[in-house]
């Protein structure tokens, strides 16, 4: 199980706050690590560090090792392509349909293309063909195959949700980021996103994703590792294990105690593939 | 309650960090802008803007303003010329050269600037909606994630199209304001069609001097209003902020250029 | 079939445009009642006078700058084909004063103040900041929008005054640095040529774009909803309605001052 990002002395400050101080971290193939902690303490601000949308004011950001800052905007371009980005507001292009929202992402792969050079006879053709096909499969695996011709505005939360779930996953990415994925959705929704985040994570052999969210109970269901984010710097890190123990022995009115409750209360994990 | 909201008196900056500050920070923005622009034109000689979109930008940016710029161009040639009789008709009743004198003055000046003024308003503005818009919706942070760059999905197509547009948007002016000319001139003082239309005072410099123009102005307006709407952050108020600037910066580029592209007209043609 | 695909666009259009001068009158009547007698927020109205006046004043003096420098540029040209030198001062004085000036400085206006002005009520209306004050019994017409037409009417007033000075700056520094022709000539044909009536007619025209800016920009502002997305929209019709009314009112003084 390898480290596929390393997050080494983050900090960051906003207008003279300081959002992130001093956060180190891994993520690693295979595993679902879990981002927790009160609102406003820079979960957010953390996850869009990883494919470079925000850049650090001190610290590094190793992506399989290399120093994000080092890439060239070409290389951080193809980088990206290995990432699948699930926005806190969804961010889907409202001047497009679902579908084309969806394909999107594959028709802006580059390095598919010139690899799909060979076939350019009958390239073009056979090329949208796929991604159709592609696109079709993953609007019906989050249930939304009937929404294919309609444009957001025109889908309720919880449905733009899962299309940004469809587009955020459509190219297999080995790196998978969810910034809070059920924010105002109602319960049944929420327990539905949650499987597919799971289902997704196990689709890619050794995919890691990232999850950030308030919802402990179903998170706890399929996350393997844990952080908790206070105040910009990290108040625990651990697998599953770590977080038991450690609640065991927390004071009753700490952070962890506050946040996560009763540890028997805690809902059972559901395996995602990941050795601990 | 910010330091904006006290009265510059109470706010106590050393005097250098007071004229310093605006002029770093102007510095700066001028070097982003500069840069934006590099990136622009570098994805269209490229050629990564995509052609459906360059036409459906063409559309919105051509065919949308063609009411507007009627109007408008059609009242300031109302306007003009019947100021212009009035106080010719004062002093020397001679109206042969009326028409033609107007014709060449909006070819060289006033159709591409107002018309570059009413489509950095209307389509400046537009543009840093947008873009300020998905800005604040993430879905320009989606954009890269799903490998397309900002710039040569937004501005290329829309730069591309503004520029070839503004030209064509500027005959509809010189046509506008020339009929409107035409036809308060003999309603108001009774000067035939065929004396107030009159083309010999319109050379090949006028017309190479107001197609330039119309040209520059096309390209700097999307740009310009682009860059307004990328910077553009924090919801609703973030985004009216961006769209403010945008008008107020592409309306002064349009100025500026127009000072800049008349000086080298005079310069290059009648020194 | 296509007599309908032909109206329906203009019929819209008209009821747009209607309602949009509908809008801008109704604001304007309401403004009147609060100022007839005088029932305003006076320390608001005041704060709204400095933020309109140091916002807008550097870019309407650079406008108007650039603005004297280009018409000297232009009426150089018929001065050279009809070798009437004196005339340069004429022909830049009157069309900066009565003509050029107020409409550029109107449009630069309308873009820095107007255009603002849309988006933060257009943020208030959205984020329920209005709804908030009338639940606060705090009349928005009285608190928001009189102190925003007092500002915005005078300050365009003065700064079409300093406007104007400053493009006689650029004209002067035009004439003398491109064409070479003497600044103090210029100045001297420029006082002789008695355009104390344009200048008139420019500072009534600036007067009639404050007015017209304000409740325009105040009607789509209020008008605003949708979220961001809703603002960027009102800031844009809101900016266009203002660039209409700007040469509409431009004609329509420039008529009046003729009769």
């Amino acid at each position: 199980m390898s480290v596929r990002i390393a997050v080494q002395h983050l900090t960051k400050t906003h207008e003279g706050r300081v959002v992130l101080s001093d956060v180190s971290l891994e993520v690693r193939s295979g595993e679902i690590l879990g981002l927790v902690g009160p609102g406003g303490h820079g979960k957010s601000v953390l996850l869009k560090h990883l494919p470079r949308l925000l850049v650090p004011d001190r610290g590094h950001i190793l992506l399989d090792g290399r120093d994000l800052a080092t890439l060239s905007g070409f290389d951080l371009a193809r980088a990206r392509e290995g990432f699948g980005y699930l926005f806190q507001n969804y961010a889907l292009f409202d001047f497009m349909t679902v579908a084309d929202n969806v394909a999107f992402p594959l028709r802006q792969e580059r390095s598919a293309a010139s690899a799909d050079r060979g076939g350019e006879q009958r390239g073009v053709a056979s090329r949208e063909q796929q991604i159709d096909l592609r696109v079709r499969e993953r609007l019906a695996e989050v249930g939304l195959e009937r929404a294919y011709h309609q444009f957001p505005r025109e889908l309720s939360g919880g449905m733009k949700k899962r299309v940004g779930l469809a587009r955020a996953t459509v190219t297999n990415p080995s790196i998978a980021l969810y910034d809070d994925p059920t924010a105002g959705l109602d319960p049944v929704t929420s327990s539905r996103i949650f499987a597919l985040i799971l289902a997704m994570h196990r689709k890619v052999p050794g995919c890691a994703s990232v999850v950030v969210s308030h919802d402990i109970d179903r998170m706890a269901a399929i996350v393997d590792r844990w952080i908790v984010l206070e105040h910009g710097t990290i108040a625990f890190s651990g697998l599953r294990a770590d977080l038991l123990r450690a609640l065991a022995s927390a004071p009753p009115d700490g952070l962890l105690r506050r946040f996560f409750g009763d540890p028997a209360a805690l809902p059972s994990h559901v395996t995602s593939g990941a050795t601990a | 309650m910010t330091a904006n909201d006290l009265p510059a008196s109470q706010v106590k900056r050393p005097l250098l960090a007071r004229f310093g500050a605006p002029v770093i920070a102007g510095y700066r923005a001028a070097r982003d802008l500069g840069r934006l622009f590099v990136d622009t034109f570098v994805a269209i000689a490229r050629g990564r803007a995509s052609r459906k979109q360059v036409f459906e930008q063409a559309f919105e940016i051509g065919n949308r303003s063609v009411p507007f710029v009627v109007i408008t161009l059609g009242v300031l040639g109302f306007i003009t010329v019947y100021q212009v009789a009035h106080q010719v008709a004062q002093i020397l009743p001679d109206f042969s050269m009326l028409g033609a004198a107007f014709i060449q003055m909006m070819c060289r000046e006033f159709a591409p600037t107002i018309t570059g003024l009413m489509v950095a308003t209307r389509v400046g503005s537009g543009i840093a909606a947008e873009i300020g818009s998905m800005v604040v919706t993430e879905q320009v942070d989606a954009l890269k994630m799903c490998n397309a760059d900002p710039v040569e999905y937004l501005l290329a197509p829309r730069t591309l199209a503004s520029g070839v547009m503004l030209v064509m948007l500027t005959v509809v002016g010189v046509v506008s304001a020339t009929i409107a000319g035409m036809l308060i001139a003999k309603a108001g003082f009774g000067i035939p069609y065929q004396t107030f239309l009159r083309f010999d005072l319109v050379g090949v410099s006028d017309v190479a001097t107001g197609v330039t123009k119309a040209f520059a102005y096309g390209l700097a307006i999307p740009v310009i209003a682009g860059q307004a709407g990328l910077q553009a952050t924090g919801g609703s108020a973030g985004v009216g902020a961006a769209t403010t600037r945008a008008v107020v910066n592409t309306s002064f580029a349009v100025i500026v250029l127009d000072f800049v592209l008349s000086g080298l007209a005079y310069v290059v043609f009648d020194k | 079939m296509t007599m309908t695909a032909v109206f329906a666009p203009v019929g819209r259009a008209t009821l747009h445009v209607l309602a949009t001068l509908g809008g801008a009158a109704t604001v304007f009547g309401r403004v009147m009642r609060s100022l007839f007698p005088p029932r305003f927020d006076k320390s608001e109205t005041w704060r709204q006078l400095f933020h309109v006046g140091v916002r807008s004043w550097p870019i309407v003096a650079m406008t108007a700058l650039f603005v004297g420098a280009i018409m000297v540029i232009q009426t150089a040209y018929f001065v050279r084909r009809t070798g009437a030198t004196s005339f340069l001062g004429y022909g830049v004085g009157y069309s900066v004063f009565a003509e050029i000036g107020p409409v550029l400085i109107g449009l630069m206006f309308s873009g820095r103040v107007g255009a603002n002005n849309t988006a933060e009520l257009g943020t208030m209306v959205v984020t329920e900041q209005v709804d908030a004050l009338r639940a606060l019994a705090i009349d928005p017409v009285r608190y928001l929008i009189v102190p925003r037409f007092i500002a915005m009417m005078v300050m365009l007033t003065l700064l079409m005054v300093l406007g104007d000075l400053f493009a006689i700056v650029g004209a002067a520094a035009t004439a003398q640095g491109l064409l070479g022709f003497d600044w103090r000539v210029l100045i001297a044909n420029l006082v002789e040529s008695h355009l104390l009536d344009e200048l008139l007619m420019g500072v009534v025209k600036a007067t009639s774009f404050g007015i017209a800016i304000s409740c325009i920009s105040c009607y789509f502002g209020l008008g605003a909803s949708g979220g961001a997305v809703g603002v960027g929209r009102a800031t844009n019709h809101s900016v266009v309605a203002n660039a209409t009314a700007i040469f509409l009112l431009d004609f329509l003084v420039g008529w009046l001052f003729t009769l």
